[in-house]
C-alpha cells in the first residue's frame, strides 16, 4: 500500500498564484500562512487584497478582525467584525 | 395555518485533508461526485435548500442549510477558528475509513470549533464506505469512539451516494432539536441562533 502524503498547503498555494495572481482562495491561504509565521501585518496585507477582490469572501472580515487584534489594533479589529457581521451569509 | 419561517443552519465540515469533505458536499447538493483530488484552499460556501421535520412543530420545516467546506490544514485551524466557525450550529466530523489516523484527528477539530461556537450539534461521517478499511481498526473501534463522544454517525460513500442523504437530514434535525425557540429575524430569512 503507498503511504499517504498530506498535500503540502504553501506549494499549492504557490503553484495557484502562478497561474492565476488574483485566485482570492490562494491569496486567504496565504494571508493565513503569513500569519502563521509571524509576519502579521504582511498577512494583514494580503487579506486587503482578498477584500479588494471579494469583500464578501467568506471569513476573510473575521479572519483580518482576529489579526488587527494579535497587532492589538482593537479599534480596526471591531471594525473588521462589524464588517462581517453585514457581509457574512 | 401558515407555514413555518424557513430557518437557516450554519453547518461546518470538519476533518483532515483529503478525507472527502467537499466531496460529501457535492454529493449532496448536486447528486455528482469526481474522483480527482483538487485540495480545497480557504473556504467554499454552498447552500442547500431542505425540508426537515421539525422536532419541536412535530411536521416538516424549510431550512435553507450554508455548508461551510473549510480546508483540512491543521496547523492553520487555530488561527482560522473565529473566521470559519463563528455562529456555527452544527459539525460535520468527517474521517477516512482507509486511514485510523483520520478519525483521532477529529477530536482536534471538535476542540476547535466547540471553543469559538460552543457545545454545538456534532455528526460523525465515516467516509470511503466504498473501500477497504484500514486494516489498523479493530472492531468496533469506530462505533465506540462515536459512542465515547456522544456523536451519533454514519458510514458514508460520496463516491455511491451512500449515507449522504441521511446523514445530512440527521444533523439538521439534530440541530432544531438542540435549538431554542426563535422568533424570526427582520431579514425574511428566518430565524437564526444569537451569535
Amino acid at each position: 500500500m503507498t503511504a499517504f502524503v498530506q498535500p503540502d498547503t504553501a506549494v499549492i498555494v504557490r503553484q495557484r498564484l502562478l497561474e492565476n495572481a488574483e485566485d482570492v482562495d490562494a491569496l486567504f491561504v496565504l494571508a493565513a500562512l503569513h500569519a502563521h509565521d509571524g509576519l502579521v501585518a504582511e498577512g494583514i496585507t494580503v487579506l486587503d487584497r482578498v477584500l479588494r477582490l471579494d469583500p464578501a469572501y467568506p471569513g476573510a472580515w473575521r479572519f483580518k478582525a482576529t489579526l488587527h487584534r494579535m497587532r492589538g489594533e482593537n479599534e480596526a479589529g471591531q471594525s473588521a467584525w462589524d464588517r462581517a457581521e453585514d457581509v457574512e451569509p | 395555518m401558515s407555514a413555518p419561517a424557513p430557518i437557516r443552519l450554519k453547518i461546518c465540515m470538519a476533518g483532515e485533508a483529503t478525507v472527502g469533505k467537499t466531496s460529501l458536499i457535492r454529493r449532496y447538493v448536486l447528486d455528482e461526485y469526481d474522483d480527482r483530488y483538487i485540495a480545497t484552499l480557504g473556504t467554499k460556501i454552498t447552500k442547500k435548500v431542505m425540508s426537515v421535520q421539525d422536532p419541536k412543530r412535530a411536521g416538516p420545516v424549510t431550512v435553507h442549510a450554508i455548508l461551510w467546506d473549510i480546508m483540512g490544514t491543521p496547523t492553520l485551524r487555530d488561527l482560522l477558528k473565529e473566521a470559519y466557525y463563528h455562529g456555527a450550529e452544527g459539525i460535520f466530523a468527517v474521517a477516512d475509513q482507509t486511514r485510523k489516523e483520520t478519525l483521532a484527528a477529529l477530536d482536534a477539530w471538535a476542540r476547535s470549533i466547540r471553543s469559538v461556537a460552543g457545545d454545538i450539534p456534532t455528526f460523525g461521517l465515516v467516509n470511503k464506505k466504498d473501500l477497504d478499511p484500514d486494516p489498523q481498526f479493530a472492531a468496533g473501534e469506530i462505533e465506540a469512539f462515536f459512542e465515547k463522544r456522544g456523536w451519533p454517525w454514519l458510514c458514508t460513500s460520496a463516491k455511491t451516494g451512500v449515507g449522504v442523504e441521511e446523514g445530512f437530514r440527521r444533523l439538521a434535525e439534530t440541530i432544531l432539536a438542540d435549538r431554542p425557540i426563535l422568533k424570526p429575524d427582520a431579514s425574511g430569512d428566518g430565524p437564526r441562533r444569537p451569535s
